[in-house]
């Protein structure tokens, strides 16, 4: 059984017809990446996924269980957990206190010091500046700290937005190689990309999103060999 | 050097602006009589004391000079200069107007039609008794040489000691600079705050014994004030909430106890005390029932949904309609106060106790709620909605939580104003009540305990001071309101950056730790 299944959802806004029909499975341990062009469908897809948006038809199936209908905040409990687009930080915030809010799901508070301890040891920058207001970290630091946040809540699965958005490259495979060490500490990943290159130099598989519908899915390597993904996402002819 | 004159004399505009508008309110005349009968000095005019009055611009000088230097490098030319350029404009501004309002009176303009403050008399305080040009120029000239002294005075303390201290030792007297020290020196440490609370307690606990009959009666309406700014301050400040017709819950706090224990329009009678109880449930669960289907909205729907409520209640209460129930426009009489064991205590001093005793639950309650779990999710709420729930938190619940406490301590507020006067009508309830307590939380600063009381204070209590304000209550609301905004963006008393501290090191399970009320 899949971890994450994801059955035929249709998904609206209003009349605008988001999402016509996607169909995925994450497997426990995977990292999954979603991959498509401005306005495909991605977030939409995760957000639908993390219950912020609930879907017309269709159904999302967490461990066998349905959470269509679930709302975002127990899927938190559930072990869903989003690092959403743009890093959604809390600005006048400080550091830890984002980093606090990020573990506000959890009932065990036993564990928690070794969860503060191991987001440090990923991110030791965020440690240096567990004080200072989040808003001013730099772009690079602030999806550090969105990163960290989303562990704190300690998730099986963590749903990533364009983790790579507005970094330059240098800091983009920074952020891929924490993504890799996250994913082998046990966390299983859905990452979401426009950057398909780096996407799927991390990833195990990958499916295609356009104007919400899935047009390929395969393994990753066979992705980057394919065709209309080399023209369409890796630039390449 | 641009920039030296443009801070300095943006500074000067400030000041101008507020003494104009104290002007056109009328207050230079009652404070030129504080000053004038405190120094003792004789006066030429016949209402407000010039002498008096040149002192207090004197003094206004000093302060503007003193805030002038302030924007500039800290040499003596500059300091100088820039004191003298912010005493400039605001010579020229005030001046000016006084020049104005002295020709028009000359000419036997009666101004009076238009703003009542500028009785003759006064316009003749404000020309020093002399003619409109040497007038407005002994005017001029007055803030021109005080502030420039201002500069230097603030120069020469500043090269005595190195720091500012001297100066804020200085602008205690005249400025809320003093009030930022004790706030942070309040803020910094916890016990120093439960000292703080303590000395208000003792305060508010000892003042009603020494104060008159109508005094008492005043404070307890500040007190009532308090009360519902403590309850917004939840709704609105914590967590993030923007609820405009609060008052419906004052009211509907007033009419239960009304109902319930007056003899008409429905004979119930059931006593002070269960009434009072009923009223905060029944506040309250109007809360949540209003909250359920708007807390859905964001932003400026709430404030529409809920303006519209606080008027709904209030037309339903005035109505013909609902009149055999609710006693219509003539509200309702005979309201029972509170008895403790048969005896009844009525009397305006009983009722601040009681008000005093009710504000503390309700500070209580509220430090108690805001550094729970509670506090944390008001916070991730007001900072970011959809964040917040994607990292756990329900924010409908926490939202409705915040709306129903609101509301219930607006409902004891409600209870113990109609107790208080033994009647309450549509009258006491206009869309006024609402507006005056969000103004008293924009004036003491969102978030804070300490802004609530203060912000209660300063416009509920301040007007009972300066009696003829009322008249121009809302001029005043505005006034203050731009002025604070220029100001003091953040309040008399904003709340401290709430912190969560966690250390890694030395805690083992990180709390939320606040290091003040807030
Ligand atoms: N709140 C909304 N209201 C209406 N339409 C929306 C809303 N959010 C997204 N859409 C539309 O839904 C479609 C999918 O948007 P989505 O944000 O999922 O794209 P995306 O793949 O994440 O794009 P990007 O890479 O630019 O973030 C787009 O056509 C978008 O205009
Ligand atoms: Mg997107």
């Amino acid at each position: 059984m899949a971890m994450l299944e994801v059955n035929d959802i249709h998904t609206f806004y209003g009349n605008i017809h988001a999402l016509k029909g996607i169909s995925l499975t994450v497997e426990e341990n995977e990292i999954v990446t979603l991959i498509g062009g401005n306005g495909a469908g991605k977030t939409t897809t995760l957000r639908t996924i993390s219950g912020l948006l609930s879907p017309r038809h269709g159904q999302v199936k967490f461990e066998g269980e349905d959470i269509s209908s679930t709302p975002a905040h127990e899927l938190v409990y559930r072990g869903i957990t989003m690092v959403p687009e743009g890093r959604g930080i809390f600005s006048r915030l400080s550091v830890s206190e984002n980093l606090d809010m990020g573990a506000y799901s959890r009932e065990d508070k036993s564990k928690l010091q070794d969860d503060y301890d191991r987001v440090f040891q990923l991110f030791p920058r965020l440690k240096e500046r567990r004080k200072q207001v989040a808003g001013t970290l730099s772009g690079g630091e602030q999806q550090m700290l969105a990163t960290a946040r989303a562990l704190m809540a300690s998730p099986r699965l963590l749903l990533m937005d364009e983790p790579s958005m507005g970094l330059a490259p240098i800091l983009v495979e920074n952020v891929f190689e924490t993504i890799k060490q996250i994913n082998k500490d046990g966390t299983t990943i859905l990452l979401v990309e426009q950057n398909a290159t780096v996407a799927l130099s991390v990833a195990d598989r990958g499916y295609v999103l356009q104007t919400g519908e899935i047009v390929l899915k395969d393994n990753a390597d066979n992705l980057k060999k394919d065709e209309m993904v080399r023209k369409a996402y890796l630039g390449i002819d | 050097m641009d920039a030296v004159w443009k801070d300095s004399s943006r500074e000067g505009l400030i000041f101008g602006v507020v003494i104009i508008f104290f002007i056109l309110i009328g207050l230079t005349v009652t404070l030129s009589d504080i000053v004038g009968n405190t120094l003792d000095l004789n006066s030429d005019s016949m209402i407000g004391n010039t002498r008096g009055l040149m002192v207090t611009y004197s003094i206004l000088g000093l302060w503007i000079g003193i805030r002038g230097a302030n924007t500039a490098e800290r040499t003596w030319s500059t300091s100088l200069l820039s004191s003298t350029a912010a005493g400039l404009t605001t010579a020229v501004l005030v001046g000016v107007s006084v020049f104005v309002v002295g020709i028009l009176d000359a000419a036997d303009v009666e101004m009076r039609n238009y703003l009542v403050q500028l009785s003759r008399p006064s316009v003749q305080l404000l020309i020093f008794t002399k003619d409109p040009v040497s007038g407005s120029f002994l005017t001029a000239g007055i803030f021109i040489i005080s502030s420039a002294l201002g500069g230097l005075l603030s120069m020469a303390t500043e090269s005595q000691r190195n720091s500012q201290q001297w100066q804020a030792v200085f602008l205690d007297r005249f400025s809320n600079l003093s009030l930022k020290r004790v706030k942070e020196t309040f803020h910094s440490s916890p016990r120093l705050r439960w000292v703080g609370y303590g000395l208000f307690l003792a305060i508010s606990l000892l003042i009603p014994q020494f104060l008159s009959k109508y005094w008492n009666y005043a404070m307890g309406t500040v007190g009532i004030y308090v009360l519902m700014g403590l309850g917004l301050n939840i709704v609105v400040g914590l967590a993030g909430l923007l609820g405009l017709g609060y008052v419906a819950f004052f009211a509907i706090g007033a009419y239960t106890v009304g109902l319930l224990t007056a003899p008409a329009p429905i004979s119930l009678q059931i006593g002070f005390w269960p009434a009072l109880i009923a009223s905060v449930v029944l506040a309250a669960l109007t809360g949540i029932l209003l909250g359920l289907p708007v807390l859905r909205m964001r932003g400026d729907y709430l404030a529409i949904v809920t303006l519209g409520f606080g008027e709904i209640i209030r037309v339903l209460i005035r109505s013909d309609l609902m009149s055999p129930y609710l006693g219509g426009p003539q509200g309702i009489r005979d309201i029972a106060g509170p008895t403790i064991f048969g005896v009844s205590f009525s009397s305006e001093k009983a009722y601040l106790y009681l008000i005093v005793i009710g504000i503390l639950l309700a500070i209580f309650f509220t430090n108690h709620l805001q550094n729970s779990r509670v506090g944390r999710a008001w916070m991730a709420i007001r900072e970011d909605e959809t964040v917040a729930q994607a990292m756990g938190i329900n924010t409908l619940y926490y939202k409705l939580l915040a709306f129903a406490t609101g509301a219930a301590f607006a409902g004891v507020g409600g209870a113990l104003f109609a107790a208080r006067n033994q009647y309450t009508g549509p009258a006491d309830h206009t869309l006024m009540v609402s507006i005056n307590v969000l103004c008293l939380l924009i004036v003491g600063g969102m978030g804070s305990i300490p802004g609530v009381i203060v912000g209660a204070f300063v416009l509920k209590g301040f007007p009972e001071i300066l009696r003829e304000l009322e008249l121009y209550r809302l001029l005043t609301f505005g006034g203050l309101l731009v002025v604070m905004m220029v100001l003091r963006p953040e309040g008399l008393w904003p709340a401290p950056r709430r912190r969560l501290e966690l250390s890694a090191e030395d805690s083992s399970t990180p709390v939320l730790e606040d290091e003040a009320s807030g």
